[in-house]
């Protein structure tokens, strides 16, 4: 037996049954957060921003406003876009040997008087010692953190941006490109897990800096604007903006009664709950993109240097989408357009979401039957080499299930 | 040979059985059409040794991938080539197959009307026969025979194909009219017992 379904629908019902009886007052607060937000004075929420550097929670830079709407821009006559991602097998304890894979799909969609397309998907086997284990490059040092689990997450972010710097260098000469990635592109992996420092220079200094230094480059023959899109996204920066403006207490007093997530006090506790895209959705009219925004994630802030992560939202027409880019993007108003004219049309030719990011997962997937079948070939390969197959106990008994 | 003689290459073998055999065409929509004669394999260095003649039954164009299905996109298209410019990946993403009847195979520097001892391997080239190569594939009729009796779309595709056929066959013959009367003889001899199907595919084949 396993999930015992009627037990749970009862609990489903409940959870449904409060969020419905508190609806009217959330909507009500969400009327509120946005009249503050429209009534803003901002150059009162920048002073404030300034003197209140020890909240609990996260505030974002403020680049130009706080409630700016912003029309698409006219899409260039041949442009192209660039995407990649990645999924991975992870290190199998239960099998006799110790190896991971990481697959990268991408594609690069050429547009305008001459259409074309490159799908790619260029899977690796990593086994050897210095793939299974990332150590301190210092002198004497015996340091290793293993390559599984978010470490191989991590890894596999730095080799999608690989692939898409090597993608925007083969793009046709001339064109403007617009060089997408899925989700973020700050490496949240490297947060809150106490890594040594050594694995941040491995992964961010030795990683993703060098490949995002190439799209930088990239960006100055041609027009090269990097994203990041985050579909359904669930930050509440913006909202932390709010909460900051609205709150009448010092730093001190705000710690020792708040949280990350949720104000205790009036009237800031108006923004409890709500996300960026509660705002946006109302703010934004299809098209239209938001203010910019300043990261102020300690990774990217300590870190990324001229890429220091940018954000804005956009209404799409179906979602509010959350794009990221780097600080050379974020500075030049031409790129920000031109990414936020790319990213719409990139929308609706992909039905809500950006075509080149979807085909880029579709080349990239590893499947369940993927999984089996490349576990089926290590097996067989191993045993053609005459090397021992097994597997654990454990494995073995999932797979049987004796009665 | 002229240039139309060159038998063109347009795809290769990816599924095989003892009577027929499926291929995927290098460009989309640049498959053989129905009742052309094609051939899997060559002789010498660059095949197996033995080619395998067919016609092409059936032609099918479908998402590359079975598990994406294929959506209307053209909406707010001026014309049926806005949309595959407007989505470049679609050529990318969809494919052209063709399926074959194996009709006869090339053995001993003869062609053998009646199946090869084994149908073609997978990745086999396939050419479009042309020139002398089609008109020594239509020499004798006898693959009338494994046309008939070939029903992967039932009977009524058969005779389709088998008009087809002989329509673009006689067209490359010195004499188009002798080489469909003799066709239409021996399809008489064929369905001597089924003359309401001798009829349908006779009427296919006037001009």
């Amino acid at each position: 037996m396993g999930l015992d379904l009627a037990r749970t629908v009862g609990q489903i019902d409940s959870l449904a049954r409060r969020l419905h009886d508190r609806r009217d007052e959330r909507s009500d607060r969400l009327a509120r957060a946005l009249a503050t937000m429209a009534g803003a004075d901002v150059g009162e929420l920048r002073r404030k921003l300034e003197s209140s550097l020890s909240r609990p929670f996260l505030c974002p830079g403020l680049v130009g406003g706080l409630a700016g709407r912003y029309s698409r821009a006219g899409l260039p006559p041949d442009f192209c876009v660039a995407a990649t991602d990645g999924s991975h097998i992870d290190v199998d304890r239960h099998t006799p040997v110790k190896c991971y894979l990481i697959n990268v799909g991408g594609c690069l969609l050429t547009y305008g008087s001459r259409p074309d397309a490159r799908l790619f998907s260029e899977p690796v086997l990593y086994s050897e010692e210095s793939d299974l284990y990332l150590g301190n490059p210092a002198p004497g040092s015996v340091e290793a953190v293993a390559v599984e689990g978010p470490m191989l997450g991590l890894k596999r972010a730095v080799e999608e941006i690989r692939a898409l710097a090597d993608l925007v260098e083969e793009a046709p000469p001339g064109m403007p490109v617009l060089a997408l990635i899925d989700g973020s592109l700050v490496l949240w992996g490297l947060a809150g897990r106490g890594y040594q420092p050594f694995v941040r220079d491995r992964i961010i200094a030795d990683g993703l800096l060098p490949a995002l230094d190439r799209l930088h480059e990239a960006s100055r023959s041609r027009p090269v604007a990097l994203a990041a899109y985050v579909s359904l996204p669930q930050s509440t920066e913006v909202v932390n903006l709010l909460r900051l403006y609205l709150c009448l207490y010092d730093s001190e007093t705000c710690s020792s009664h708040c949280n990350s997530h949720r104000s205790r006090q009036t009237p800031c506790d108006t923004v409890n709950e709500l996300l960026d895209r509660h705002l946006f959705e109302r703010l934004l009219e299809p098209g239209e993109r938001s203010d910019t925004f300043l990261s102020q994630s300690s990774i990217s802030r300590e870190w990324y240097g001229q890429h220091r992560v940018h954000f804005f939202y956009v209404n799409t027409g179906r979602e509010i989408g959350r794009v990221e880019v780097p600080g050379w993007v974020a500075g030049d108003e031409a790129l920000v357009s031109l990414c936020h004219g790319l990213i719409l049309d990139q929308c609706e030719r992909g039905i809500g979401y950006p075509a080149a990011i979807a085909e880029s997962h579709e080349q990239a997937v590893v499947t369940g039957a993927d999984r089996l079948a490349f576990r089926q070939i290590v097996d067989e390969a191993l045993e053609m080499n005459g090397l021992p197959v097994y597997t654990s106990e454990k494995a073995r008994s999932k797979r049987t299930r004796w009665l | 040979m002229t240039e139309a003689q060159v038998p063109r290459r347009v795809g290769e073998v990816v599924e095989s059985a003892s009577d027929r055999f499926v291929a995927q065409c290098y460009t989309l929509y640049e498959s053989p059409s129905l009742g052309a004669f094609v051939r899997a394999g060559s002789e010498g260095a660059n095949g197996d040794g033995t080619p395998v003649y067919g016609v092409v039954y059936g032609v099918s164009t479908q998402s590359l991938d079975p598990g994406r299905p294929v959506i209307a996109r053209g909406g707010d298209s001026a014309s049926e080539d806005e949309v595959y410019d407007a989505n470049p990946q679609l050529a990318r993403l969809l494919c052209t197959r063709f399926e074959a009847v194996i009709t006869g195979h090339s053995a001993g520097g003869s062609l053998k009307q009646y199946l090869p001892p084994l149908p073609p391997r997978i990745h086999s080239f396939v050419f479009e026969c042309a020139g002398d190569e089609e008109r020594e594939a239509t020499r004798s009729l006898d693959f009338l025979g494994l046309l008939l009796g070939a029903s992967p779309f039932g009977p009524g595709m058969a005779d389709e194909v088998i008009a087809a056929c002989l329509r673009r066959a006689s067209a490359h013959q010195e004499d188009p009219r002798g080489f469909l009367v003799g066709a239409g003889k021996a399809l008489a001899a064929y369905l001597s017992r089924d003359l309401t199907r001798l009829d349908a595919i006779l009427r296919r084949l006037r001009p």
